[in-house]
């Protein structure tokens, strides 16, 4: 039970309910299969935390490569100049183009990042680990889940350069390594989010406060 | 409009009493029917359980369907044509997905045909085989299915985000060649225009509802 204005609100752990993820529909728990949609129901997400910290252990680990590789190699007059997603973001920012190098920082350098960081986060507070306010991570797991497609604008640059500069010997692009890395880290990163269940926060604040104020045995439901 | 078209007034599935779980922090509440325009939040968190938009079916249905007919124009007119050393090239849209295939990251390049080009089409087109009939209390064959796919291939869905990389690649190639736009540019920010407000107009809730309601007629 949590406390609303004095008045105990039920939580649907407490009553066996789970709300279907994909048609909103609440039935008991244990129909297993939601009968309105037929997704599968249930009151957490299966085995949240551990497929989480996997999904994103391994994106930490891609981010490494996605950010040494080079992205692309341009060719130009049989010289070839291979760049990174950093070297690009500094070529716009020493010729002057700075709304557009913060934009490249911001969503290749700087989401993945801080995606990489929230989650860890919420997991830990999830676990007990940190002390947190349940909603206000809450808040921090929905922009998570919110900015995350946004990190895939520097695969489709990639994509747009390639398809437009094949000028022969003259100049011609053609992706890099780190382009795979790269969009690796951004997929892996959603799918963290997706396999985080936001509802594991209150869980751990209502252990935090029955160990506080320990109730009496008597005490009905 | 709203009178005039009965049809458009959210159903109550038969049974209940009717629950919203919150997806943040498991609080159960009683699902009341709430006017049109508003939304129910819920009282322990504060995140939105469910909402009423106005005119939801109609609105999904005409934006979806005028998404389907610009990705005709997308596909076809080039974006961009490009002069430099005396030769022209142009930017489409599954030209950039292929480009990559070719020059030897074909997993990436399947990776930006799928957000770009076929989740759009599955969402829209999706979207408009749900929701026309829906429009009229029936319900399409398999739609059900198609509502479950469209949910899960939403957060897939890309286009605002190629249009920022089509934005940030023109400035980086304006310095070193002539760029003269194409219509295609102008069709996809229109495509990208009524994407956004298609799946702005989903009511979640009500649809499903639609859907239970017009499955046991």
């Amino acid at each position: 039970m949590s406390q609303v204005n004095g008045k105990e609100v039920p939580r649907g752990m407490e009553l066996g309910l789970a709300g279907c993820h994909v048609c909103e529909k609440v039935s008991p728990a244990v129909l297993v299969n939601c009968p309105r949609c037929g997704s599968h129901l249930h009151m957490r997400k299966p085995d949240s935390i551990a497929r989480t910290m996997a999904l994103v252990v391994a994106a930490a680990v891609m981010y490494v490569p996605a950010n040494l590789l080079p992205i692309l190699t341009t060719r130009e007059l049989g010289i070839s100049t291979e760049s990174t997603i950093i070297a690009g973001m500094v070529q716009f920012w020493s010729k002057g183009a700075y709304p557009i190098a913060i934009v490249i920082f911001t969503a290749s350098i700087l989401i993945p990042l801080l995606k990489i960081v929230a989650l860890l986060w919420l997991c830990a507070a999830a676990k007990g680990l940190v002390p947190h306010s349940a909603r206000i991570l809450g808040k921090v797991y929905w922009i998570t889940e919110l900015l995350g497609r946004w990190s895939m604008v520097d695969i489709f640059v990639v994509a747009i350069l390639v398809a437009m500069v094949q000028l022969g010997n003259y100049m011609s692009i053609t992706p890099g390594p780190g382009a795979l890395a790269f969009a690796g880290v951004v997929m892996l990163t959603m799918f963290a989010a997706m396999s985080f269940d936001p509802k594991l926060l209150w869980d751990q604040l209502e252990r935090e406060e029955d160990m506080t104020t320990a109730q009496p045995l008597s005490e009905s439901e | 409009m709203r009178t005039r078209l009965s049809i458009l007034t959210w159903p109550k599935p038969k049974g209940g009493p009717h629950h919203a779980i919150c997806h943040y922090c498991d609080t159960v509440h009683d699902a009341e029917p709430i006017p049109e325009g508003s939304r129910a939040r819920c009282v322990l968190c504060g995140a939105t359980l469910f909402q009423n938009r106005p005119a939801s079916l109609v609105r999904v249905t005409a934006f979806s369907l005028t998404a389907l007919l610009l990705m005709i124009v997308v596909h076809t007119a080039p974006f961009v044509n490009m002069d430099a050393a005396g030769l022209r090239t142009e930017l489409t849209l599954p030209g950039a997905a292929r480009a990559l295939m070719d020059e030897g990251t074909p997993l990436v390049g399947l990776g930006v045909a799928l957000f770009t080009i076929i989740t759009p089409l599955v969402l829209a087109g999706g979207l408009v085989y749900v929701c026309a009939p829906l429009m009229f209390g029936r319900i399409a064959p398999g739609a059900m299915f198609v509502t479950r796919w469209m949910s899960r291939s939403e957060p897939w869905n890309m286009i605002e985000v190629f249009l920022l990389g089509v934005l940030v690649s023109l400035l980086k190639l304006g310095k070193v060649a002539e760029l003269h736009f194409g219509f295609g540019f102008w069709a996809f920010a229109a495509l990208m225009i009524c994407m956004a407000a298609a799946v702005a107009a989903i009511d979640k809730r009500e649809l499903w509802d639609r859907l239970e309601v017009a499955q046991g007629e």
